[in-house]
């Protein structure tokens, strides 16, 4: 547990709040504390943020030369995964699959793409470009 | 408004029992509503990916804690699994706080705005209290935050009706009636029996201490595996689970210990004690397989000599929750 809210992150909006602790001392007690995380379970968190940034610019760059369709950006850009985003866009995982390459996303109607629009919470204009 | 207390906790879902409860004036903290609805568990799935890493699991499925508890104390209570119409949902859950009864709801984690960021994962298997509504907005009590916090109509609708693995389809539950008289005692001693149950008398390799035997392992597997940069993510997995989201460190072990050590203190039984102590021990082995699974995590160095010695770690540590558990499983209430 640390009273410095944060040293390891590297985004400055992580690690503002405090939690409930528990530890055990050696003298048989267990405790509560009211802190923050200490540094192991921040180091093993930005980890994870890192992994899923570095997914994300891949995605972005595949999606810019035209090797990925937009719904790959978008999909890591949610932390997402086929299987989830099947479930949240109402579309079954073999056909979400199918979407991930450009030449199938081109040929997507209106109303699929609202419904991968709606799963992100955007505009099927959004959809459509990657910025 | 409902008076309610908003008090902070370590796990969502036993803190939001353990709240509940007081608020119908039963003084119980949390780690005795977590030993009673016995939210221990453990399971290791490694064919399932959840965040590109294998699945692994420290606490029961969603509702286990709440629905035990309420089950073992004799204690009248509604569970509302899931309702077809999301304003249905809603419509219930106002006629609820119109009538004062305080509500717990199954939530997603992603979409909910007073959230840490740093939690903003795809997990569905929060829980909160709500326990007022002023014009558009509603209380909440969410025993992650310090403080008591406020969610829109719209903000709640889109959590409670997050999409996704175990979505919550707007699941509500809420006490119904006290009996007179509660029988703390053989609550307790049905909790600790279901509990030793699922650790160690399930016949899967999967579940309960052979699942942590199993993950230890396959943990010294990964980085030949998986190249080292996967495999110390999935290192990172395991940690994340056991000590960032909710657990109130070392995956639930030390909550548990504060419940054995309770339920010893207040039945006056020495062995309760002792395997208190043995849990409490095992709670600070995962502390220290946390710092250097982190170290490991940061530096990458020497990967399998380290990972052999974590693998050995975690067979000492399923060693040592075997010996609590089978000592559990003889003490007699």
């Amino acid at each position: 547990m640390e009273e410095n809210p944060n040293p390891v992150y590297k985004d400055q909006r992580y690690g503002q709040s405090k939690e409930l602790l528990y530890s055990y001392d050696a003298d048989g007690q267990f405790h509560k504390n009211v802190g923050f995380h200490g540094e192991p379970d921040r180091i093993i968190l930005q980890q994870a943020w890192d992994h899923f940034d570095e997914r994300i610019a891949d995605a972005r760059q595949r999606v810019l030369a035209g090797k990925a369709s937009p719904i790959v950006y978008y999909m890591e850009k949610f932390l997402a995964d086929p299987l989830n985003l099947s479930m949240m866009a109402g579309i079954s995982i073999w056909r979400v699959k199918w979407h991930l390459r450009p030449g199938a996303f081109k040929r997507l109607n209106e109303k699929t793409l609202k419904k991968y629009a709606d799963a992100f919470n955007i505009t099927v204009a959004q959809l459509k470009k990657v910025e | 408004m409902i008076n309610y207390t908003h008090r902070q906790a370590g796990h969502c879902e036993s803190g939001a029992t353990s709240n509940l409860l007081n608020y119908y004036g039963i003084n119980m903290s949390e780690p005795m509503a977590f030993g009673i609805g016995n939210g221990l568990y453990f399971s290791y799935i490694p064919f399932l990916k959840v965040q590109f890493a294998p699945m692994i699991s420290f606490r029961n499925l969603p509702n286990t804690v709440f629905h035990r508890s309420m089950k073992y104390l004799g204690i009248e209570a509604t569970v509302i699994k899931k309702f077809r119409d999301p304003k249905e949902a809603m419509v219930a859950l106002d006629r609820n706080l119109e009538k004062g009864i305080p509500t717990g709801m199954q939530v997603g984690v992603f979409n909910l705005t007073f959230f840490p960021p740093e939690y903003r994962m795809h997990y569905n298997m929060h829980n909160l209290v709500c326990y007022g509504k002023e014009g558009d907005l509603y209380h909440i009590s969410d025993t992650v935050m310090e403080t008591a916090q406020v969610l829109t109509y719209e903000d709640l609708l889109r959590v409670r009706y997050a999409k996704g693995v175990f979505a919550p389809e707007g699941k509500m539950y809420w006490i119904d009636k006290i009996p007179n008289e509660l029988d703390i005692k053989s609550a307790v001693s049905m909790g600790i029996k279901k509990t030793v149950y699922e650790m160690i008398k399930i016949p899967f390799p999967l579940i309960g201490v052979k699942g942590l035997k199993w993950m230890g392992r396959d943990l010294r597997k990964w980085p030949k595996k998986h190249g080292v940069d996967k495999a110390s993510f999935y290192l990172g997995q395991v940690l994340r689970m056991a000590e960032d989201f909710g657990t109130g460190g070392a995956g639930f072990r030390f909550i548990y210990g504060d419940f054995l050590k309770e339920a010893g203190e207040k039945f006056n039984h020495t062995e309760l004690l002792e395997a208190s102590q043995m849990m409490g021990k095992t709670a600070n082995k995962w502390r220290e397989f946390t710092y250097i699974g982190a170290r490991n995590c940061k530096n990458r160095s020497k990967p399998e000599e380290d990972y052999g010695m974590l693998g050995d770690m975690m067979h000492e540590i399923a060693g040592m929750e075997e010996q609590v558990y089978k000592k559990l499983d003889k003490i007699k209430l």
